[in-house]
């Protein structure tokens, strides 16, 4: 019993330490290197991992590869809960950025799933100056949150790890709340 | 098959190559490509061809094709998915709300990604190498550029140094040319060039390099008749105040 114990502390730890550090150019571990390092039940110990750190609100989560099998899926780790406005000011986002980033994925979502980027940035201009709208394009390729083939825009890696995208339509939608909750 | 009816069936391979890659590239329905349609024009085109341009052609037009199968196959997931919405209402919407709305709609929907970013002693070893064989800039892009060499100036000094003049036969061979543009102009304008013509070319460039040096030192003024172009030369005692400007003279080739 406590052999078993020891062996499962042992897992867990190991995980969170190949989940948090960043190892590539892009976060997250891929299945097959988890299987790898972890052994073929580390589903169940990244569903334990994830338990444990809902107490730090964090979990483990799922970003499916593009042939969806279990090897080329990316587990990363996440804040379980969203943050708020100010606390995303205070990550360094923009309320600028953080609106052409709502627009451009509701806008390539809307389409289904690719736009191309004089489309997206005529639409963009509508609202916003044409230097930001190019800036913050580029930005959001480079991050990982927009995918740019040739001249077409694409939903990036990044965004299905990070952005809930049936929420956000559900909330563009439904118009938000004109009012932006103060968090301070 | 004759010329034109080649012309015609290569034609319509890339028509098919365009409207596809235009369905591609934009938002378009990927439904509006009738793939039936275009695969029978192919198929019907096919025996005909004799080239491998044209084959290669028609190589490039299956796989348009086959991607806008992808597409399609993709647009019908989606479609049937429950994130389907009529774009034209996400649209709107869009257009609608303000951007502080919209910034709180992505922040309400964010759940940002936890990673450290450290530097390992792997990655400080890999950063050691990787500057260790970096080479500077000049040779990284030698074979792209080639080698270049920048123009320069060569001065009195450099020549002495290098033995092709020596300070006093310089010296002696200034005053010298001087001295016979003090005698021949007597003050007046003469021509520039009937001055330096000294018969061998390579006299001829030395009196030029000499009057330069001249002309530097305000023993000499230059004047150019800007509409017949002429050059013309007198001997002068002035006292520089002002920074020469420089006036490029060709002498013309051996």
């Amino acid at each position: 019993m406590e052999a078993d114990r020891a062996y499962l502390e042992r897992k867990l730890k190991r995980a969170f330490q190949l989940l948090i550090l960043q190892r590539g150019r892009n976060p997250g571990v891929k299945g097959w290197e988890l299987r790898r390092y972890i052994g073929k039940d580390f589903r169940k110990i990244l569903e334990i991992l994830s338990k444990e750190l809902s107490s730090f609100g964090l979990e483990v989560y799922e970003v499916k590869g593009p042939d969806n099998s279990e090897d080329s899926s990316r587990f990363i780790l996440r804040f379980r809960e969203p943050p708020t406005l100010y606390e995303a000011e205070m990550a360094g986002m923009r309320i600028d950025e953080l609106a052409v980033l709502a627009v451009t994925i509701a806008y390539i979502n809307a389409k289904q799933g690719r736009a191309s980027r004089k489309e997206m940035e005529r639409f963009l201009r509508e609202k916003f100056p044409k230097w930001r709208v190019e800036y913050s394009l580029d930005r959001f390729v480079k991050k990982g949150y927009l995918e740019q083939n040739e001249e077409l825009l694409q939903i990036g890696w990044r965004t299905r790890a990070e952005i809930d995208e049936r929420t956000l339509l559900t909330l563009v939608l439904s118009g938000v709340s004109e009012k932006v909750p103060s968090s301070k | 098959m004759s010329q034109r009816q080649r012309n015609k069936s290569i034609e319509d391979i890339l028509r098919v190559i365009e409207l596809c890659r235009s369905i591609r590239l934009s938002s378009a329905d990927p439904f509006e490509v009738d793939i039936k349609e275009k695969i029978n024009i192919l198929r019907k085109l096919l025996p005909e061809y004799k080239f491998l341009d044209e084959l290669l052609l028609d190589a490039e037009a299956l796989y348009q094709l086959s991607q806008i199968v992808k597409l399609q196959d993709e647009y019908i997931k989606r479609k049937a998915g429950s994130m389907y919405i009529d774009p034209l209402l996400i649209e709107l919407k869009l257009r609608l709300l303000s951007k502080e709305s919209l910034a709180n709609a992505i922040v309400k929907s964010l759940h940002p990604i936890a990673t450290l970013d450290q530097l390992s002693p792997r990655g400080l070893e890999r950063a050691f190498i990787y500057w260790r064989d970096l080479q500077p800039l000049s040779e990284r892009f030698k074979d792209e550029r080639g080698i270049t060499t920048q123009p320069g100036k060569i001065g009195v000094e450099e020549l002495v140094t290098m033995r092709i003049l020596s300070k006093e036969k310089f010296e002696d061979k200034l005053k010298a040319v001087e001295d016979e543009l003090t005698k021949v102009s007597a003050g007046e304008w003469i021509d520039y060039y009937s001055f330096i013509d000294a018969g061998k070319y390579e006299e001829k460039v030395e009196k030029a390099y000499i009057l330069a040096f001249l002309v530097t030192e305000g023993k000499a003024e230059i004047r150019i008749d800007p509409l017949s172009e002429k050059v013309y030369l007198r001997s002068s005692n002035i006292k520089l105040t002002s920074e020469p400007r420089s006036v490029a003279i060709p002498v013309g080739a051996e």
